[in-house]
């Protein structure tokens, strides 16, 4: 079962990764690159238990965290040019 | 970044971030984890607070002096606890004479190391942030 899934997350891994390459503007781009990372946490998550190695949910946590805070930083570097102040 | 979600996100979520990182830190010998993997997961609130309010803000919570004294408290503890093991006579970073028995004495050595290397990752990061985050980009290009 965990196997079809992981399938599942492949198949929409490739949907995904069409929207990034022809997205129209950067901000579809962003949101697909954040989708990737969704499926990515996921992927792990279950790639884990498919492994019988549950513990790889730390792994996982770790990089929907990572994804967050990269969505925010690249928002902000366009948004305003710089991560900083001004 | 004027955004009020982004706000209440980020106030709720530098706390649990910074548990998890010491979950990473105190769990690094029975799973997936370690000094620099927690030090990184810290350093990573610090710099979401940074990103969504203001570097100035961030600098008054993790002042640049404070950062730096930690950033080398860690360098020293990595380097005080094998300089312990070279004056009790083993060779340098050896664990086994810390503590009351063999076992005990690699737990407190690799606790003790394992926490330098976080306080030294964490707040190495924070500074290349400090130091960074001013850079100018050039002004929007959307495409």
């Amino acid at each position: 079962m965990f196997l079809a899934v992981l399938i599942a997350l492949a198949v929409s891994f490739l949907l995904i990764l069409v929207r990034l390459i022809n997205g129209k503007t950067t901000f579809d781009r962003i949101l697909a690159a954040n989708s990737i990372g969704t499926i990515i946490v996921l992927g792990i998550s279950v790639h884990g238990f498919y492994m019988g190695r549950p513990e790889f949910i730390d792994i996982s946590i770790v990089y929907a965290l990572i994804n967050f805070i990269g969505t925010v930083a690249v928002l902000k570097l366009f948004d305003k040019g710089t991560l900083g102040d001004k | 970044m004027d955004n009020l979600i982004l706000k209440v996100c980020t106030k709720v979520l530098f706390t649990p971030i910074i548990l998890f990182g010491l979950y990473v830190q105190f769990h690094g010998d029975f799973g997936p984890g370690g000094g620099f993997q927690a030090g990184v997961i810290v350093a990573a609130a610090f710099i979401l607070y940074a990103l969504v309010f203001s570097v100035e803000d961030c600098k008054v919570i993790m002042p640049p002096k404070l950062n730096f004294f930690l950033l080398a408290l860690g360098a020293f503890l990595y380097g005080f606890v094998g300089v312990i093991g070279l004056i009790l006579g083993d060779p340098y970073l050896s664990y086994d004479v810390l503590g009351s028995t063999k076992e005990a004495g690699q737990h407190v050595g690799i606790l003790l190391v394992e926490f330098g290397v976080g306080l030294t990752v964490c707040n190495v990061m924070i500074s290349l942030f400090y130091s960074f985050a001013d850079f100018d980009f050039g002004k929007k290009n959307n495409d």
